[in-house]
C-alpha cells in the first residue's frame, strides 16, 4: 500500500513538473496581463512608435518581437531574478536604474518566459550569425562606429567599459539572440523605428554587421576553471 | 532658354513648399533625444556615456571659443557624417542615416544658441 502511495506521489510531481515545463503561450499570457506587464509592455506588432514622443512615452521595452531577441533559458532567469540591464532608466538619462522591476516566481516566470519567446517578428532568420571572438567586430565595436560608447560592455582585464545610455551589453551573449542582433542593425525600421542609436544601414556593409553581431553574441562570462 | 527658367522656377517654389524647417521646440527634442546622450542636456559635454573612461570630451557646446572655431557648414558635417569628416573621433558616429538635413540644420541654430556665438564664416 506505502509502494503503491508512493509511486501515485511520484508520477503525480512527475506529471506536475512536465506541466510546468511545458507551459502553454497562452497561460504566461494570462499570467502576464494578470501582473499588469502590459502596463509597461506592449507584445503585440508591428512597432508602433513613429515619433520620438512616441519613443518617450513608453515605460518600458516593447517585447512583441521577444522570441526572436532573448534566449529562453536567460529570459526564464531574468524575471524570477531581474537584475538591471541598463545604467539608466528606461528613456531617461538622467535617472539611474533603481533596478525595481517586478520578480515573477518560478513557475510564472517559466510560463510567462514560454508565452515571450512565442512573440516573433518573422525578420530574423535562424542560424546565419556564428558567434566568436570577432576581431573585425570588435574593431568596429570599439573604434570605427563605437558601439562601446553608449554600451557597458566587458573590456579588458575584465573591466566594464563603455557608456550608458543604452543597455549593457556586458554578457549579452547569454541574454541575446546574435541573429536577432544582426537583423536589428539591418532592419531598424521594423524593430525600432525610433530610438537614440544611429541607424547603420548604410554606414556598415550586411557583412560587417554580421561581424558585430558575432562578436557581441561572443560576450559571455568567463568559465571558472 | 525659357524652358528652363520655368522648371527652375518650379524646382524652387518645390523646395519652399516641401522642405520647411524643423521648429526650434522640435529641435531642442532632437537634440535631447540624440546628443544629449554625450554632450548633456545643457550642452556641457557631460551627458551619462561620458565616464572616467571614455575616450575623448565630447564637445561642450557652451565654450564659445572652441565652438567659433567651427563654421555651420562644419558643424553639419560632422553631425551628419561623424567625427572622422572632420578629423575628430570615430566616438562621435555619423547621424545621417537617422537624422534629416533639415533637422541637422535645426541642430546647428540650437548649438549656436547653446554657444551664444555664430562661429567661423564659411
Amino acid at each position: 500500500m506505502r509502494a503503491l502511495l508512493t509511486v501515485t506521489i511520484s508520477a503525480t510531481c512527475l506529471m506536475a513538473m512536465v506541466s510546468v515545463s511545458k507551459a502553454d503561450p497562452a497561460a504566461g499570457q494570462a499570467v502576464f496581463k494578470a501582473k499588469e506587464c502590459v502596463a509597461c509592455h506592449y507584445t503585440e506588432g508591428p512597432a508602433r512608435e513613429k515619433t520620438i514622443e512616441d519613443q518617450l512615452a513608453k515605460k518600458g521595452p516593447e517585447l512583441w518581437y521577444a522570441g526572436d531577441k532573448f534566449q529562453a533559458e536567460w529570459l526564464a532567469g531574468w524575471l524570477a531574478d531581474p537584475k538591471p540591464i541598463r545604467p539608466m532608466k528606461f528613456n531617461s538619462l538622467t535617472e539611474e536604474n533603481a533596478g525595481d522591476h517586478p520578480a515573477l516566481g518560478a513557475e510564472e516566470s517559466a510560463t510567462v518566459a514560454e508565452f515571450l519567446m512565442s512573440l516573433t517578428s518573422g525578420e530574423v532568420e535562424a542560424g546565419t550569425v556564428k558567434v566568436k571572438k570577432n576581431a573585425k567586430g570588435r574593431q568596429i565595436f570599439t573604434k570605427k562606429m563605437p558601439c562601446s560608447g553608449c554600451h557597458q560592455y566587458t573590456g579588458r582585464k575584465k573591466v566594464i567599459a563603455g557608456g550608458r545610455s543604452g543597455p549593457s551589453l556586458v554578457d549579452a551573449g547569454v541574454r541575446l539572440n546574435a541573429d536577432w542582433i544582426l537583423a536589428y542593425l539591418k532592419k531598424p525600421e521594423v524593430f525600432k523605428p525610433v530610438k537614440m542609436m544611429p541607424v547603420f544601414v548604410g554606414l556598415l556593409s550586411d557583412k560587417d554587421m554580421a561581424n558585430v553581431a558575432s562578436y557581441v553574441g561572443n560576450f559571455k562570462p568567463k568559465k571558472k576553471k | 532658354m525659357k524652358k528652363i527658367t520655368i522648371i527652375a522656377t518650379l524646382a524652387g517654389i518645390a523646395c519652399h513648399v516641401f522642405i520647411t524647417p524643423v521648429s526650434a521646440s522640435d529641435t531642442q527634442i532632437i537634440y535631447k533625444f540624440y546628443c544629449a546622450q554625450c554632450h548633456g542636456l545643457t550642452g556641457k559635454g557631460d551627458g551619462p556615456n561620458v565616464t572616467k573612461d571614455f575616450p575623448v570630451s565630447p564637445r561642450n557646446f557652451t565654450d564659445a571659443a572652441e565652438m567659433n572655431k567651427l563654421s555651420d557648414a562644419d558643424m553639419k558635417n560632422v553631425i551628419l557624417d561623424g567625427g572622422p569628416s572632420a578629423s575628430k573621433s570615430p566616438m562621435m558616429p555619423p547621424w545621417g542615416k537617422t537624422l534629416t538635413g533639415e533637422e541637422a540644420d535645426g541642430l546647428v541654430k540650437h548649438l549656436r544658441t547653446l554657444c551664444k556665438c555664430e562661429g567661423k564664416k564659411s
